[in-house]
C-alpha cells in the first residue's frame, strides 16, 4: 500500500511517500512554510508524486500533521506531531525510549513504551529559546550560514554562558558577549549548550535510554553533542531527522487505511 | 461590558435546561441590574477577591458580595503600567479594572475584602487599597496547626465587627443563620448540577457547566434557574436518548473524560477549557476555585456558634497557598473515584508560583496513585499559544485512545 504523510510545520513543510508493505520511503521533499499553506503543501505533494512516478489515485491514505495540519484539506485526517514523530522514530529506530525533537519553534521530549507507543511528552511553552528559531537568529546575527554553525562550535574550548530565557534578549546578550571579545566559537557553542539545557529541563527525570534526536535542528551535529553532554548519555540522530513527523504520518495513514479496508 | 466572555457560547437547546443556561449567559447583565437595584435601596456593595472570603457574613450585613476577579486580557496592559509583567494574569486583570475603571462592580464597591493568600495578591491589594476602602483578612497558611483555625475564627469575628461599624448595622445570629441557609442552598444546587457529570453520558459539557454560576451570590432568580436547570437535566435520569439531554449536548463525540485542576478559570478566561473540549473531550469535574473546590462543603447550620462554623468551612478550602495542602490531594482522590476521568489536566496561570510548584505533587498523585495520564498547561489570558495547547491536548487524547485500543 502506498501512503503519504504531510508535516506542515512552523518553518517548513515536509512530505513523505511510503510503501507501507516494504517500509521503503519512495520520495521525500521539503519546502518553506508560507501564507498559502495548502497550496504550498499541494505543490510539494505533487512534486514528490512526480519524482516517484506516481499519481494521487494510487495513494491509499494521506495524514497531515504539524501546526498547519488543519489547513491541509486533501488529507484524510490529522494527527498531532507528537504521535507522528513517535511513530516515525519508532519506524527508524524501534529500540528508542526517549525522543528529543527540536523543530523551528518547538522542542519536545517524548518518552515511548514498548511497541513505540507514547507514554508521556513535554513541550516548550510560549517561548522559542530552546528551538531552531534561536539558532536561526544567531546565524543571522553572526552573518553565518546556518549549517556552518556546528563546525564553528566544535572549535570551542569553553562555551560561553548564555543565561537569557528569551530569544530577543538572548540576542542582546550575544551582542554583549561579542563586544566583550568572547571568541565566536565559544558564543555559538554557548548557544547550543543553552538550547540543550532548556531541552534537558523539559525532559526532567524521564530520560530513558536509548535517546534519539530528531527534527530539523538535529541536522546540526553539534546539537547532538551538546545534548549528550547535558543529558550525560549517548544521543543518536535518526536518519533524515527533518522527515520523521511526515514519515510517522505516512505510517499511521497506512495503519488507518488497513483498518478501514477490513 | 468588557468582562463579558468573548469565547464561543455553548450550544444550547430550546429545552428548559437550555433556558436556564441562557439565563446564565447574561449573568453579568443580571448582576448589574441586581446590584444597581440593591444600591438604590441603600445596600452596600462589597467586592471579594477569593473563595476564602465568607459571603455569609457580608450577606448578613445586608451587603451584596460581588466577585471582582478579572478574566479579561484587555485590562492586563493597563495593569502592567504598575505591576510586573511576570505576574499572574488573574491579578493583573483584576487590578487592570481599577486602572481602567471599566468594572462597574469595582467602581460601586463600598468595600473590598481581600485576604493574605499568595504574595502577588497581597501586594496588589496594597496598591488597590490606596484607592479603595480595603479590608484584609489574615489567612494562616499552616493548615494543620491547631491555632490556625482559632486565629482564622478570630479574624472573622473582627471582620463581622468591622462590617457592623462600617455599614452601621447589627449582624444578628438570626441574620447569620439566614445567610448560612441561603449559601448552603446555593452551594447545594451547584453541587447537584456538577454531580450530573458523574453520568456515563454527561448531560452537559464542562463549558456549559461553568456557565452555571454568578459573580453575586444569593440572588433568588439565579437560585431558581439552578433549580430549573437541575430539574430538566435530572428528569431524563441520564438517559442519553431523552430529547432534553441529547439536545444540550455538543455535536462532537465525547470519548475522553477529563478531571481539570489548578488555578481558577475566571469568567471570560475559559479559553483552555474550550480548547480541551474542542479536542473531543468532556471536562467532567473541575477541582479548582471556579469549580467544585468551594462548594464541596457546606457550613454546619446546626452549629451553636455560627461564626466558628463559617470559619471551619472556609478554612477547609484546599488552596495552594496552604502548607501542606493535603486537602487538595484528598479532594482529587475522591473526585477521581466519583467522576471516573481518563486523565488529569492542570491549568497554571503563568507566574502562579504556589500552584506551579505544587503541580509536581499533583502529577505524582495522578500518575503513580490514580494511574491517570497528567498534562500541565501553563498559560495566561492571551490566545497566542492556543495552537500549541491544542496540539498537546490532542496528543494526550491520542495517547489515551491508543492505549485503550491496546
Amino acid at each position: 500500500m502506498l501512503c503519504a504523510g504531510i508535516d506542515a510545520g512552523s518553518r517548513s513543510i515536509k512530505a513523505v511517500l511510503l510503501d507501507t508493505d516494504t517500509g521503503k520511503i519512495l520520495a521525500a521533499g521539503v519546502s518553506d512554510q508560507g501564507v498559502e499553506q495548502e497550496r504550498l503543501a499541494t505543490e510539494l505533494f505533487d512534486k514528490i508524486l512526480f519524482e516517484a512516478g506516481l499519481e494521487r489515485a494510487q495513494i491509499s491514505g494521506v495524514i497531515a500533521t504539524g501546526y498547519g495540519r488543519n489547513a491541509i484539506r486533501f488529507a484524510d485526517t490529522t494527527i498531532t506531531e507528537i504521535t507522528c514523530h513517535a511513530r516515525g522514530v519508532h519506524q527508524l529506530a524501534p529500540e528508542t525510549r526517549t525522543i528529543i525533537e527540536i523543530g523551528g519553534q518547538d522542542s519536545k521530549v517524548i518518552s515511548l513504551e514498548n511497541g513505540g507507543r507514547v507514554r508521556d511528552f513535554a513541550m516548550n511553552d510560549r517561548c522559542a529559546a530552546g528551538t531552531g528559531r534561536f539558532l536561526e537568529m544567531v546565524a543571522t546575527r553572526l552573518n553565518m550560514n546556518w549549517s556552518t554553525l556546528s563546525e564553528l562550535a566544535h572549535q570551542s574550548q569553553k562555551p560561553a554562558l548564555i543565561s537569557n530565557m528569551c530569544v530577543v534578549f538572548a540576542e542582546t546578550e550575544i551582542i554583549g558577549l561579542l563586544a566583550e571579545g568572547k571568541p565566536l566559537a565559544d558564543v555559538v557553542a554557548g548557544v547550543q549548550k543553552a538550547i540543550a539545557t532548556r531541552v534537558a529541563a523539559l525532559a526532567g527525570r524521564s530520560v530513558a535510554s536509548p535517546v534519539y534526536f530528531t527534527g530539523g535542528v538535529a541536522l546540526q551535529p553539534g546539537m547532538a553533542r551538546a545534548l549528550e553532554e547535558v543529558l550525560a548519555c549517548p544521543v543518536g540522530v535518526v536518519s533524515q531527522p527533518q522527515f520523521t513527523g511526515a514519515l510517522g504520518a505516512a505510517v499511521l495513514a497506512g495503519e488507518r487505511a488497513a483498518r478501514n479496508n477490513l | 461590558m468588557e468582562c463579558r466572555s468573548s469565547g464561543p457560547q455553548p450550544s444550547v437547546s430550546n429545552a428548559s435546561a437550555g433556558a436556564a443556561l441562557r439565563w446564565f449567559e447574561d449573568m453579568i447583565d443580571h448582576c448589574y441590574d441586581y446590584a444597581e437595584a440593591a444600591r438604590a435601596q441603600g445596600r452596600p456593595v462589597v467586592g471579594i477577591m477569593c473563595e476564602f472570603t465568607p459571603r455569609e457574613i457580608i450577606l448578613a450585613a445586608g451587603a451584596v458580595p460581588v466577585c471582582l476577579c478579572g478574566g479579561s486580557a484587555a485590562t492586563i496592559p493597563p495593569a502592567e503600567q504598575f505591576l510586573p509583567a511576570n505576574l499572574c494574569p488573574l491579578i493583573k486583570s483584576t487590578f487592570g479594572y481599577q486602572v481602567t475603571g471599566k468594572n462597574p462592580f469595582l467602581n460601586w464597591a463600598d468595600l473590598v475584602v481581600a485576604e493574605t493568600t499568595c504574595d502577588g495578591k497581597k501586594k496588589m491589594f496594597e496598591l488597590m487599597g490606596a484607592a479603595k476602602p480595603m479590608y484584609v483578612l489574615e489567612l494562616p497558611h499552616k493548615a494543620e496547626n491547631a491555632a490556625a483555625l482559632e486565629h482564622w475564627t478570630q479574624e472573622l469575628h473582627k471582620f463581622k465587627a468591622h462590617l457592623e461599624e462600617r455599614f452601621n448595622t447589627q449582624i444578628t445570629e438570626e441574620k447569620l443563620r439566614a445567610a448560612i441557609q441561603l449559601m448552603n442552598r446555593e452551594r447545594g444546587l451547584r453541587r447537584q448540577l456538577a454531580d450530573l457529570m458523574t453520568q456515563d453520558q454527561p448531560p452537559l459539557t464542562g463549558r456549559q457547566l461553568i456557565e452555571f454560576k454568578s459573580i453575586i451570590s444569593g440572588i433568588e432568580a439565579d437560585l431558581q434557574q439552578y433549580e430549573n436547570g437541575l430539574k430538566s437535566l435530572s428528569a431524563s435520569g441520564g438517559d442519553a436518548s431523552s430529547p432534553n439531554v441529547t439536545a444540550t449536548k455538543a455535536s462532537l463525540p465525547r470519548e475522553i473524560r477529563v478531571l481539570l485542576t489548578g488555578v481558577p478559570i475566571v469568567h471570560g478566561a475559559e479559553r483552555v477549557l474550550e480548547l480541551i473540549e474542542n479536542a473531543g473531550a468532556v471536562v467532567v469535574a473541575m477541582e479548582n476555585c471556579t469549580g467544585l473546590k468551594p462548594i464541596l462543603e457546606d457550613v454546619d447550620a446546626a452549629d451553636p456558634a455560627p461564626i466558628r462554623a463559617i470559619a471551619k468551612k472556609y478554612y477547609h478550602l484546599p488552596c495552594s497557598v496552604l502548607t501542606p495542602n493535603s486537602g487538595r490531594f484528598d479532594t482529587l482522590r475522591s473526585l477521581s473515584a466519583k467522576f471516573r476521568p481518563d486523565c488529569v489536566i492542570e491549568i497554571i496561570w503563568q507566574a502562579c508560583l504556589t500552584y506551579d510548584i505544587e503541580s509536581i505533587q499533583v502529577r505524582k498523585l495522578a500518575e503513580e496513585e490514580l494511574k491517570l495520564p497528567y498534562l500541565k498547561i501553563t498559560t495566561d489570558y492571551s490566545p497566542s499559544d492556543s495552537a500549541r495547547i491544542s496540539a498537546r491536548v490532542e496528543a494526550l487524547f491520542e495517547t489515551i485512545k491508543a492505549k485503550a485500543k491496546g
